[in-house]
């Protein structure tokens, strides 16, 4: 039998199933009524319903065959501006049959293109407002420029409350079997805070690995086997001195997982955070993890980086134990 | 017909086999593209960069994909203004030829105009401009060092045209084209000698290719040995000779000497320094400083890199001369890092004799270990990358261990292939990128295979995964 991920079986199919974001979904709702569109930018942090919403929007105004009259590209996959203009230019070279002269056509991760990028972009926007519509969607809109931002209306998703993500986790454990304790609900919450993705898939797998009987220990042993478990695990190792040890872990995420430095980064930091430590230490990392966020961006090598960035910890390890001044 | 070299047996013909540049590539070709709208305000594309990483492969692929004729010029080879303009006159004031097909014109080795003679053939080049109806392709094979003074002198030129310039080609893209180009011609090449040949040529595509094709002569198969007959395995012995000078340094002109007399490329020394730091410094102070030392030291070579500013190596310099290699004051050297690796492990050092020898330390136990301690001992050792020597009866550390930072450019070509089609699938039905699909998903997707078969094969069929995949995702 064929079953999807979570994530996309509960993935609410239109507008009206949307739980959260009420002011936004009323605007949405507004677009369908009017059966017209501007150019839309979404900007909000990851999980919280923006590609949702406009697959929901897109759904609600051509009907169950909407997939006809849209198209997704995510411009961190796509080689360059070129492929996507000329993806574009295939997709909205004609009109659309029915009532609804535009299609829509979403970019996702838009704000990871250059600025030079964005400028080419604004220019196909312009070219074929006509026949299309366009759906930008990323996490900051400072990081789309000017131009775009005054040709789309902007809609800013924030993050899920904490009773929104455990209401929508509880509905789909209960439809599909799986016991979970109030402990198991928190631990979760604990680790995807307002990212419902994240929750979901979270859940998910700790179902698949209990026999769907999810307690906190389960999610915590199953967070043991993805990334964010891994680099809590490499963190623990350089507090206590096991350099060596830490740097092969590091290389492991880097190599064998492929995980971005970036990513590793952020996810230090909230472990961080999180971490049982004095604050003026928490401050100092912080100032020390921002360094290294910097210089990453600055072409610098990541591995090195992020081992100086161990070595620090396992300073700041041996003060906890008595050590001397740490990072001074 | 006489054989052509690789290098121009396999210069791209198309735009999608141009390797690397992406940002460049789009910026040169939307600046092309914009001629069809009429003349642009820049009338010429100044492309510059270090040699082989596919400038003229760029403009004859350009050319071929959007149906320009191209006029091909060396820029040393008419030196005189005069030439230049008998040449190109005529054909930069036409913007179709007698065959109806666009112009484009291209200017090659710029940088060989030099020196006051050549004074002339710049103006030229910049009347040209000022004056053409077809587009102006200025190639210029800029060495990183020379910029500078290769800026000042052809100041104007690059003020007249859109200067776009090419980066050295990443290491993983050298190695999937020399792999392509293996397969083309028949041999078949270990991973590690391309690996070695990408790593080898800093970017440079026609060296490698160049490479891989002397060690290809006249061999089916090309293995690690080969290449170690062309004599381009010295770095090890290098490395060990400036590493053992580099810890043993006393002040910072004596290893800033060292650093600048070495064989090694300002990379490789680095990869090697960061490989064994954790060996040589055990004094948590000492390790956290030299690594922000040598942290340090590799930005302002990214630095010195991407700004094109030469002059800023020199505090990559003293960071890996003063911050790393004096850095070493309370440390034990590989000693000390042993020493405080067992005892870690909870191993008693009462158990084993400790000594330095000249080629490594030595661990040696003081009586009969038993099994169980044996193996612990072992497995202690064999994390820090030491072994056990039957002979000698005891274990040993060498003092150096080869970077193995070259892993990070290279993965197995079944784990990528894997990961790739395996997070396209996800992508797409997941509504994510490839890379969140890599980070959130998989993770997540290993965790249901390995636990739960019946959850699993749902998911498998709905994801279209091979039967390859499902094995992937469900072994640890």
């Amino acid at each position: 039998m064929s079953s999807e991920m979570w994530v996309e079986k509960y993935r609410p199919k239109s507008l009206d199933e949307m739980i959260n974001q009420e002011e936004i979904v009323a605007r949405l709702k507004r677009f369908v009524e009017e059966r017209n569109l501007p150019h839309l930018l979404f900007v909000g942090p990851a999980g919280v319903g923006k590609t949702t919403a406009i697959l929901a929007l897109a759904h609600d105004l051509y009907g169950p065959d909407y997939r006809n009259y849209i198209m997704e590209l995510n411009a961190s996959d796509e080689r360059g501006i070129n492929v996507i203009r000329e993806k574009v230019k295939f997709f909205a070279r004609t009109a659309p049959i029915g009532d609804v002269p535009f299609k829509i056509l979403i970019m996702d991760e838009a704000d990871s293109l250059t600025a030079d990028a964005q400028h080419a972009l604004r220019r196909t926007m312009e070219r074929y407002t006509r026949t299309c519509r366009f759906c930008l969607i990323g996490n900051y809109s400072e990081r789309i420029i000017e131009p775009i931002q005054s040709r789309c209306s902007i809609f800013r998703f924030s993050p899920l409350s904490e009773e929104d993500v455990k209401r929508c986790l509880r509905m789909i454990a209960e439809k599909e079997g799986v016991e979970v304790s109030p402990e198991g609900y928190d631990a979760i919450y604990e680790e995807s805070r307002g990212d419902l993705r994240k929750a979901i898939n979270l859940l998910q797998a700790a179902a698949a690995a209990s026999g769907r009987r999810v307690d906190a220990d389960v999610v915590y042993a199953v967070l043991g086997r993805v990334s964010p478990g891994r680099v809590r695990e490499m963190i623990q190792l350089s507090l206590k001195g096991e350099f060596i040890e830490a740097r092969e872990l590091l290389r492991s995420l880097l190599i064998d997982e492929g995980m971005a430095a970036e990513d590793i980064l952020r996810m230090i930091y909230s472990e961080i955070m999180r971490l049982d430590i004095p604050e003026r230490l928490k401050v100092r990392l912080s100032d020390a993890i921002g360094e290294v966020d910097y210089r990453l961006t600055q072409g610098s090598r990541p591995e090195i980086q992020l081992s100086a960035l161990l070595a620090k910890l396992v300073l700041v390890g041996e003060e906890m134990r008595g050590g001397g001044a740490a990072l001074d | 017909m006489a054989e052509q070299p690789w290098t121009e047996r396999f210069r791209p013909r198309t735009l999608r086999e141009v390797v690397g540049n992406e940002e460049a590539k789009d910026r040169f070709l939307e600046w092309l593209r914009s001629w069809e709208d009429g003349i642009p305000e820049k009338r010429a594309v100044l492309l510059y960069g270090p040699p082989g990483v596919g400038k003229t492969s760029l403009v004859v692929a350009a050319a071929n994909d959007l149906g320009y004729d191209l006029l091909e010029v060396n820029a040393s080879d008419y030196r005189t203004a005069k030439r230049l303009k008998e040449i190109l006159g005529r054909a930069s004031t036409q913007q179709v030829t007698v065959t109806g097909r666009r112009r484009l014109i291209l200017i090659d080795e710029l940088e060989g105009l030099s020196g006051r003679e050549d004074r002339g053939g710049v103006e030229a080049i910049l009347d040209l401009i000022r004056e053409t109806r077809a587009p102006i392709i200025l190639v210029a094979t800029v060495y990183t060092s020379l910029r500078e003074a290769w800026e000042r002198k052809l100041r104007e030129l690059m003020k007249l045209s859109l200067p776009i310039e090419l980066r050295p080609i990443p290491v993983v893209e050298v190695i999937e084209r020399l792999r392509e180009i293996a397969s083309r011609v028949g041999v078949e090449v270990e991973e590690e000698v391309l690996e070695e040949l990408a790593i080898r040529s800093e970017g440079d595509l026609r060296t490698a290719i160049n490479d891989l094709e002397a060690v290809a002569r006249g061999r089916r198969r090309i293995t690690l040995q080969d290449l170690e007959a062309l004599g381009l395995r010295d770095r090890q012995l290098y490395a060990e000779e400036a590493l053992r000078r580099l810890f043993t340094a006393k002040t910072l002109q004596e290893a800033k000497g060292i650093i600048s007399s070495t064989q090694l490329n300002y990379d490789e020394l680095i990869d090697w320094i960061y490989e064994n730091i954790p060996y040589i410094l055990d004094d948590p102070r000492e390790l956290s400083e030299a690594l922000e030392a040598l942290a340090r030291a590799d930005i302002h070579k990214a630095r010195a890199e991407r700004s094109q500013a030469y002059r800023l190596l020199k505090y990559m310099f003293d960071e890996l001369a003063g911050g790393v290699a004096l850095s070493l004051e309370r440390s034990q050297g590989l000693l000390g890092v042993v020493e405080r690796h067992l005892r870690a492990m909870g191993i008693p050092l009462s158990l084993l004799k400790l000594e330095e020898r000249p080629e490594g330390v030595s661990i040696a136990p003081v009586r009969y270990l038993g099994g169980d301690t044996w193996r612990r001992v072992n497995m202690a050792v064999r994390s820090l990358g030491g072994s056990w020597d039957r002979e000698g009866r005891r274990w040993i550390v060498g003092y150096l261990r080869p970077p193995r930072i070259a892993l990070r450019y290279w993965w197995s070509r079944e784990k990528r292939r894997m990961l790739k089609s395996i997070s396209s699938k996800v992508a797409s039905r997941m509504h994510i990128s490839t890379s969140r699909a890599v980070r959130d998903v998989i993770p997540i997707l290993k965790v249901i295979f390995q636990s739960d078969p019946e959850m699993a094969e749902g998911i498998a069929e709905w994801m279209e995964l091979d039967g390859d995949e499902v094995k992937w995702l469900s072994k640890g």
